[in-house]
């Protein structure tokens, strides 16, 4: 193993987060994880997000409420 | 109205060849693969009442659940990956059935294919990249002759004077410090990107959610051949060896299941 690939801890949490919740595949289910439920994951984290800002640019797209959601 | 009892099956990832399962077994004892079209999906199944629609929306909220819920999934995607190469899903894609996620492989029969060819024998690896912005401007200082006259300029000035210099000298101070981190990030992205078979940037996630005291400059991802790897960790070495007493840290992580280099053409990707 290569000496940098160091998935320390802390770190990985955060990347493993935004990898395994922003950038797995996405292929219709029989249950679909919506994106509001994905947002609640982040509102779970609130301790560390400051504001709604915040969790746009977390997930790199508008924000869009469960109202806007349907289709 | 569903019994209490019921499962459903939820899907990690999919390869190409016949998975090991035998270590990913260790972490979810019902693990087990369904070859279907050429495909192999290795899937585990989950008690609706943890992974049921209105569940599953209550358990996101709880952010152990979520915690625990999501290493495991990363931890079972990287057991696999030791042995094959594999298209990792998103976190609690489910089936109700066999028949519905092999439904689900036959639309995508093709795709997955031709995924799985270009992933083979290449990993991804991720570069992060911050920037302490003050201890850059400090070197900043040190090496720029604009910045050394201003300040020339700011001791010889009256005090009127050199209070409008020493506003000027933070805006020259603040630009320099944009242009590098620009140009250093940029540079790093492009000698990194050459080593690599296909190269990402991604949004920058802001300090409340990477805990650091310095800002991140750069989030990018990269595909690489096995074959690379090495040469594409000395780059890694040579960027911090250049950059990190100038404010700069690299964070490099890998060998990471191909999240960044799966993307589903856009039309197909649509609610059920």
């Amino acid at each position: 193993m290569h000496n940098v690939a160091i998935k320390s801890k802390e770190v990985t949490l955060l990347e493993v987060l935004d990898r395994v919740l922003n950038k797995g595949v996405v292929v219709s289910g029989d249950i679909v994880i919506s994106v509001a439920d994905v947002d609640l994951i982040y509102l779970g984290l609130k301790v560390l997000l400051s504001s709604v800002e915040t969790m746009e640019q977390l997930r790199g797209s508008p924000f869009v409420g469960p109202m806007q959601e349907a289709t | 109205m569903q019994s209490a009892k019921k499962q459903l099956i939820y899907l990690y990832c999919v390869t190409a060849v016949s998975p090991t399962l035998k270590e990913a077994i260790k972490l979810v004892s019902n693990l087990y693969f369904v070859y279907y079209v050429d495909l192999y999906a290795i899937v585990g199944k989950v008690a609706e009442s943890e992974f049921g629609q209105e569940d599953l929306k209550a358990n996101m909220a709880d952010l152990e659940w979520v915690k625990t819920k999501i290493s495991l999934h990363e931890k079972v995607i990287e057991s696999v990956l030791t042995n094959t190469c594999v298209i990792p899903f998103k976190f609690a894609t489910l089936f109700n059935t066999d028949e519905s996620l092999k439904a689900m492989l036959t639309e995508y029969t093709e795709e997955f294919k031709t995924i799985l060819k270009k992933l083979k024998n290449k990993e991804e690896w991720g570069v992060k990249i911050y920037c302490d912005t003050e201890k850059l401007k400090a070197s900043v200082i040190n090496n720029e002759s604009e910045i050394l006259e201003i300040e020339n300029e700011i001791n010889s000035s009256p005090p009127g004077k050199a209070f409008f210099l020493e506003k000027k000298k933070a805006e020259l101070l603040a630009q320099s410090a944009n242009a590098i981190i620009n140009e250093y990030s940029q540079e790093s992205f492009e000698l990194l990107k050459e080593l690599s078979f296909e190269a990402r940037i991604n949004k920058l996630l802001p300090k409340e959610v990477t805990e650091r005291e310095d800002d991140m400059v750069l989030n990018s991802a990269f595909l690489v051949s096995k074959d690379k790897v090495d040469d594409f960790i000395n780059m890694v070495d040579t960027l911090k060896m250049h950059y990190e007493n100038k404010g700069f840290f690299i964070d490099c992580t890998g060998p990471w299941p191909p999240y960044n280099f799966c993307g589903l053409s856009k039309q197909k990707v649509r609610n059920a």
